[in-house]
């Protein structure tokens, strides 16, 4: 019996994140506990990528600052540690948005990133679900200060199925680590170096194998794209919802983004930071090339419900009458003044239908759905 | 006054390449002798002497000896960083090419020291032709029977491979060093954990630079606490220099951390002067990676002292007056040299250099390297040197690697002590394009600041 008491785990290490205060297991990492918190204190992450092993530490915007190192050792850590890849120690004292030394590091980041980024939002395939688009939007400064020429590449085709536009990577790596870590052959990787540096296909090889469309779901960018999907439509347009279907090859659990009764997108289910859920049955949640791209009909897939979403992008945002009006932008952009008449737009017009919340209609919500609408409220009166 | 030789003491000798003229000058003397000892007397050996490394960080070697991890049943491993690419730094090069058989004996016994069994010798790929003559080596040495099995029935075994880089500065970093040598990409890791706990494939391995490794070879053949007398306080035994730039006599040299650097610059024994009487402006002292000193902080230090070549006396005064003893690459620049086109220079080798993995360095040292162009060229605003400032200082300590503050520290050295002749670039900028800024004030004698009375 005694042997088996010191067999136990040993015990949880106490870990102090921006004042708050909790126990993780060992081995945990400062990202890890700091997720569990939540909010604010969370760092982001731009590079880590939970199911890929040996991912982060690349990005430099998990930057926080260790004013603790243990109860053993207490000396501060002299350097800002990238959270996702230190492992919490038992009395650790971390701050990530109550140090300014930590929020100057990530907003100069944030500016090494979009250097040579395109800003192009509104032509991205990316935009609205783009974790740099996120992140430049929470930490990111109005203006730049660069004034050269940014860095282009021409635009590749991996295969048939994905489309690899470099000019817009930030070289997380995460795609390299998934061809690694999920194909048998290692076809993907990193050419040249510093800021000449590509991912490619070793000399423009295509990839063939059944699981290569993840690169698309681990990009944080839109430098990997799928091509069935691209530029059909706006993400934020499309309806998320679980489904699954039997697959041979794949856990067959993923999410299809729909619009009306169409399949646009098939991607494997992701959580609230962007990585890709495990499987119920304990199976990894990577989805097959047959269910990502062949499978955009909606009779191939059992509908489970609407796709919970958080934190991330515009769709998290979704239900749009949660925001604020922006009473005091419009005295800001008039020059102090306060507009004469702040009107709802629902209150003096017809056109827009009050009775009818937009986002709570199914499906595309184009003039015709709305008509029709209309007709069914009026045949239920 | 001649400084002591230890390593350089056999260099001129005809054919001490090969085997046996070495053997007959003392060669391998230090293998018969640490091979009588317990590996942990080589260590304690070593930790007496407080040999720092020689490549640049200057660590103590016997501490990073006694830091490896020793699990059972995993081999460990010693690795030769042979990568010297900094820029100004070519002692190693010497060494190997003259004195082959010094590293080899060093790697014995430091092998001998650490336990590896099979030990590594990563080199640059620019050398082209020194692994041939470093395998030579290793097959004379084999062949007498200082490597390979049972070394002089001591029941040690030990092989050296020599490995060939692809021409990657990043590759002198320990880690990137071990990935290249793995056969990957030569992108530093993530640490920890450290090589000493899992390095070479997940083994404990320790990197050390040639010159430590060769320095391992007088320390057991004199003894550690001998090698302490050399040298001064914690700059014991000898330091290559490799000296060049506006000098008469550029070359690698042999000091023992006692002469000022103003001796070494004037002496006919060492640097012999600036080139065609021209006056000193400023001088990097420690490899392109430290900081730029002028002339006047170069030769006194802030308190007025002289400063004395050794890991001390050079990083007097922190960063804001001081600067690195680094790898020993002792680069001069006279009164004609434009500091400005100095630092877009190295701003564009780091460029060149960085990995690309994490994005302070990938995108601040292209950044860098574009304003310095501009500034360079005579297109420059004020505003950019505060700008050049700002980045190098959001680059420094917020990187995997020490290249980004490589990169970040010879800028902001060039802003902090030249910052007249970059704004005169830009004030100036037709008249730039024509002529110097010159030796200006940079030579003059600093004001000593008397301690404040309370």
């Amino acid at each position: 019996m005694a042997d088996e008491i010191k067999q136990e785990p040993p015990a949880n290490f106490k870990v102090t994140i921006d004042n708050v205060t909790l126990d993780v297991p060992p081995g945990t990492t400062i990202l890890q506990a700091a997720r569990l918190i939540g909010g604010d204190v969370t760092p982001p992450a731009m590079c880590f990528y939970t199911p890929l092993k040996g991912s982060g530490g690349k990005c430099r915007t998990c930057l926080v600052e260790v004013s603790k190192g243990s109860e053993k050792d207490p000396r501060p850590m002299p350097k800002l540690v990238a959270s996702c890849r230190t492992t919490v120690m038992d009395g650790m004292e971390v701050k990530s948005i109550t140090s300014e030394r930590v929020i100057n590091a990530r907003n100069s980041v944030v500016e090494f990133l979009l250097i040579n980024h395109p800003l192009d939002c509104p032509v991205c395939d990316q935009a609205g679900e783009c974790h740099l688009q996120d992140l430049s939007y929470e930490h990111g400064k109005a203006g730049t200060r660069y004034e050269f020429k940014r860095r282009t590449f021409k635009k590749h085709n991996l295969g048939k199925y994905i489309q690899l536009h470099m000019t817009r990577c930030i070289l997380c790596y995460r795609c390299v680590f998934t061809a690694d870590q999920l194909t048998n052959k290692r076809q993907h990787g990193v050419l040249d170096r510093g800021d000449h540096a590509e991912i490619a296909t070793y000399i423009e090889k295509s990839l063939d194998n059944q699981f290569i469309g993840n690169v698309i779901d681990v990009c944080p960018v839109g430098a990997l794209t799928d091509k069935t999907f691209r530029f059909k439509n706006r993400v934020w347009f499309t309806k998320p919802v679980d489904a699954h279907r039997d697959c041979p090859n794949c856990c067959g659990k993923v999410t299809l983004w729909e619009r009306g009764n169409e399949v646009l997108r098939v991607t494997a289910r992701k959580d609230q930071w962007g990585e890709i859920l495990p499987a119920e049955d304990g199976k990894t949640g990577w989805i097959c090339n047959e269910c990502r791209f062949e499978k955009k009909d909606i009779n191939d897939w059992v509908i489970e419900g609407p796709m919970k979403v958080a934190r991330h992008s515009v769709i998290g945002a979704n239900h749009y009458e949660v925001l604020d009006r922006p009473k005091e932008t419009i005295s800001a952009v008039m020059g102090g003044r306060a507009p004469k008449l702040l009107m709802d737009i629902h209150s003096i017009s017809e056109v827009n239908d009050p009775g009818v919340d937009l986002s709570k209609i199914p499906g595309p919500a184009t003039g015709a759905v709305f008509n029709r609408e209309k007709v069914i409220e009026e045949k239920k009166d | 006054m001649s400084s002591q030789k230890l390593l350089l003491e056999n260099a001129h000798i005809e054919g001490i390449r090969y085997y046996d003229v070495y053997r007959k000058n003392g060669g391998y003397r230090s293998v018969e002798k640490a091979l009588k000892m317990a590996p942990d007397e080589v260590v304690e050996e070593v930790k007496k002497s407080g040999l720092r490394g020689r490549g640049g960080a200057g660590f103590p070697t016997g501490m990073k000896w006694s830091f490896i991890a020793k699990p059972e049943g995993v081999p460990r491993h010693l690795v030769c960083n042979a990568d010297e690419s900094e820029p100004g730094t070519f002692k190693d090069r010497y060494l190997m090419e003259f004195l082959p058989h010094l590293l080899i004996e060093g790697l014995i016994v430091s092998s001998y020291a650490l336990g590896s069994n099979v030990t590594y010798i990563y080199i640059r790929g620019e050398y082209a032709w020194i692994p041939d003559i470093l395998e030579q080596a290793i097959a004379e040495a084999k062949a007498n029977g200082f490597l390979g099995k049972n070394i002089l029935n001591s029941g040690f075994d030990c092989e050296i491979y020599v490995q060939r880089g692809a021409g990657a500065y990043i590759c002198g970093e320990e880690t990137a060093l071990i990935e290249s040598l793995e056969g990957k990409r030569g992108n530093p890791r993530i640490k920890p954990p450290f090589p000493a706990v899992k390095g070479a494939w997940d083994r404990p391995t320790v990197v050390n630079n040639v010159e430590t490794l060769a320095a391992v070879v007088p320390i057991i053949n004199i003894g550690g606490e001998e090698y302490a007398k050399i040298g001064v306080g914690r700059s014991t035994g000898t330091k290559l220099i490799s000296a060049c730039g506006n000098i008469n006599k550029p070359g690698v040299y042999e000091i023992d951390m006692t002469i000022s650097v103003e001796e070494f610059i004037y002496s006919d024994e060492w640097c012999g002067g600036i080139k065609s009487g021209k006056r000193l402006k400023a001088c990097i002292p420690g490899g392109s990676s430290v900081p730029i000193l002028p002339a006047n902080l170069l030769l006194k230090t802030a308190k007025g002292e002289s400063r004395i070549m050794n890991y001390e006396s050079l990083s007097d005064g922190g960063f804001a007056t001081g600067t690195m003893m680094g790898s020993g690459g002792f680069i001069v620049l006279d009164e004609d040299q434009c500091v400005v086109k100095h630092t877009y220079t190295l701003a564009r080798f780091y460029r060149h250099e960085s990995c690309g993995q994490c994005s302070p360095c990938r995108e601040g040292t292209g950044w860098m390297e574009k304003l310095l162009l501009r500034l360079d060229q005579g297109q420059g605003k004020l505003s950019d040197i505060d700008l050049l400032w700002d980045i190098q200082s959001k680059i420094e300590g917020n990187t995997i690697c020490p290249l980004g503050d490589a990169a970040a520290w010879p800028v902001a050295a060039a802003i902090r002590h030249f910052r007249d002749e970059f704004e005169w670039h830009i004030t100036n900028a037709a008249e730039a394009q024509t002529r110097n800024y010159g030796l200006a004030h940079y030579a003059d004698p600093l004001p000593v600041s008397e301690p404040v009375a309370v």
